[in-house]
């Protein structure tokens, strides 16, 4: 086992992983940016490194500055936590040049999955279900009818060259599709000075599941069921939960089976997170993969038991899964994570400054993953999330009410959260339905404005 | 320690504590000071230092055997101990601060002399000292002019980002 892991990351997720490593006897090295000289992660690790200034390029997202901490500090490995440079390859190659173990894939494999293209390639072959997509340029409107005819509509265009909406039409029929295909074309030939195409089916109501796999140094890969995390504001996600009311056993089984005999292909090792797109009649299309842990592991610790970052560290430290995971998975009741964000709650602006009471909740199936506390600051340069509320509860009925008992008692003062908006989407009537989807926030946005008028 | 001596301690901490003096080193011999006052930021180290209420007790406890209060330096990340700023008791010296992590070497090589002695006077843009980071020799430039009045790292020692170099008087 390591003796000595420096963790290359802040906030929470940095406190998850050095309290991991304090369990398992090893020791931790905290880098921090001037503006997080008083954090928490500081504070709990046995050393503590000073890298930069406040702002992540020139400090957490430094690769030169991390390297030398490492170095000073003589640690055996790195743990990047999510973000930052949790996928970036070259900073993995540099781990590797500089003889530190990094917590993670090989930086082979990560530049594969991270690339949109290869990663769905890659899924293809093993026979994962992908979203069915024109490999390659759609020259004509012919060609695209005739596409669209072998999906199925709705589908939508996209420019290749493009991004941030522009040179993109969604398509419901065949009649509209030619002057969709012109409109779009001339759009993304104007803005990107590029007017290829090329073409997905569209998903009108999507649901986002996910599965959580583990993978050893030794070829082995497991499933560790799935998360749904539809409740998405501008694709961020606000909630997740383990498991997905919509996904069969059957499903779950044989996806599951599949994502690892394709994981096994590639030669996948640690912690990793296969996306997915439900659509309205429960067919799953594979869209990309994280290869890091994720904000969310949490609801899967939840309802499977396992310590999802010490599994990362005994994987980098040679372990077989055999050891870290012995039994078959089961689920076991239903989890639910809550993101608390610095925002506004209704108006999603930022909120820095320093919170002047802190009132965590507990009790009963009640985790909170937080790296603040009452005098702390948040600082303007990094993310807003401050906390994750993560409930329990033998089924989501209890989780859901678990979860409204727990909002009520978490106080937070001197800055604005979002802890006021978790609080009416619980109470929400589709939410506890579970009639939702990736659209569902924009949707009671609206209610919400309506109710007010 | 005898009565005297300890009224004399007495006073001193009383001193301190009307001064707003968070921690407080002194030897004899020439007089050598050190004085950090309250409501500075904490060094990075787990633990910080003496606080006055615990020098009280000490004080009101048992007499202390030699006349120098140091505030023990209890971090084990080498790097961090010296982070807090060294005032002589009437000046504010300008401190060069380290601009990237890693070890100081105060010559170019091993054996050879140093890039500057106490005493020089050196430029803006004057080389001082090396930080090595990834095998890189990184020349740290002076970023004003002046007498260089104290070396504050040492050869071989990691340093941190932002952490003081060398104490320089300025022009």
């Amino acid at each position: 086992m390591f003796r000595k892991v420096l963790i290359a990351n802040r906030g929470e997720i940095a406190l998850r992983v050095i309290s991991a490593c304090k369990e398992l006897g090893i020791r931790t090295v905290a880098v921090y940016s001037e503006a997080d000289r008083n954090s928490l992660h500081v504070k709990f690790a046995d050393e503590a490194i000073c890298i930069g200034p406040p702002r992540s390029a020139e400090s957490y997202l430094n690769v030169p500055a991390v390297i030398s901490a490492a170095e000073i500090a003589d640690v055996d490995a790195i743990h990047p936590g999510y973000g930052l440079l949790s996928e970036n390859a070259n900073f993995a190659e540099v781990c590797r040049a500089s003889n530190i173990k990094f917590i993670g894939p090989p930086p082979e494999v990560t530049r594969m999955m991270g690339e949109k293209s290869t990663a769905r390639q890659t899924m293809k072959k093993a026979k994962v279900p992908i979203l069915p997509g024109s490999d390659g340029i759609i020259a004509n409107e012919g060609e695209a009818l005739e596409w669209a005819k072998s999906v199925g509509y709705p589908v939508i265009l996209k420019a290749v060259a493009g991004g941030g909406g522009r040179g993109m039409r969604i398509c419901r029929s065949p009649e509209e599709l030619p002057a969709l295909f012109n409109q779009a074309s001339t759009e993304a030939a104007n803005a990107f000075g590029n007017g290829d195409l090329y073409m997905e089916k569209f998903i009108e109501r999507p649901r986002h599941i996910e599965f959580q796999v583990l993978a050893d140094e030794h070829g082995n890969v497991m499933s560790l069921g799935e998360r749904e995390c539809s409740i998405q504001r501008r694709h961020q996600k606000l909630i997740e939960e383990a498991p997905s009311l919509q996904v069969t056993p059957k499903q779950r089984e044989e996806l599951g089976k599949t994502i690892k005999k394709s994981l096994e292909n590639i030669g996948y090792w640690n912690a990793g997170t296969i996306e997915f797109l439900m659509d309205e009649d429960g067919k799953i299309y594979f869209i990309e993969m994280n290869t890091r842990i994720q904000v969310e592991h949490c609801v899967t610790e939840m309802v499977t038991g396992v310590d999802l970052v010490k599994a990362q560290l005994r994987i980098a430290a040679g372990e077989k899964l055999s050891s870290i995971v012995p039994g078959p998975i089961e689920i076991r009741g239903h989890a639910i994570e809550c993101r608390i964000n610095a925002e506004h709650p209704e108006k999603f602006t930022p909120s820095a400054g320093r919170i002047t009471a802190f009132n965590v909740p507990g009790g009963n199936g009640v985790r909170v993953d937080t790296a603040q506390y009452a005098e702390g600051v948040v600082p303007p340069y990094y993310d807003s999330m401050i906390a994750k509320l993560i409930c329990h509860g033998k089924d989501r009925e209890e989780a859901m009410n678990r979860m409204q008992r727990a909002l009520s008692q978490f106080v937070v003062q001197g800055i604005h959260t979002t802890i006021p908006l978790h609080q009416r989407i619980f109470a929400d009537e589709e939410f506890r339905a579970g009639r939702f989807d990736t659209k569902f926030m924009e949707r009671f946005l609206e209610r919400q404005k309506e109710e007010q008028a | 320690m005898d009565g005297t001596k300890m009224q004399e301690l007495r006073e001193l901490v009383e001193f301190l504590k009307a001064n707003d003096i968070a921690e407080f080193d002194m030897e004899q011999e020439d007089l050598k000071v050190r004085i950090k006052f309250a409501g500075e930021p904490a060094p990075a180290a787990a633990s910080g230092g003496i606080d006055l209420a615990q020098l009280s007790r000490l004080m009101a406890a048992a007499p202390v055997a030699a006349s120098s209060v140091a505030a023990p330096a209890a971090s084990p990340s080498a790097a961090a101990a010296s982070a807090a700023p060294v005032a002589a008791a009437e000046e504010k010296l300008h401190e060069v601060k380290s601009p990237i992590v890693g070890t100081f070497y105060e010559s170019p090589a091993p054996g050879a002399s140093s890039f500057v002695q106490i005493g020089d006077q050196v430029e803006v843009g004057q080389v001082l000292c090396i930080v090595e980071a990834m095998k890189l020799m990184n020349e740290i430039e002076s970023d004003v002019a002046g007498e260089v009045v104290k070396r504050i790292a040492t050869s071989g020692q990691p340093v941190e980002y932002g952490q003081p170099l060398f104490a320089i008087r300025p022009r």
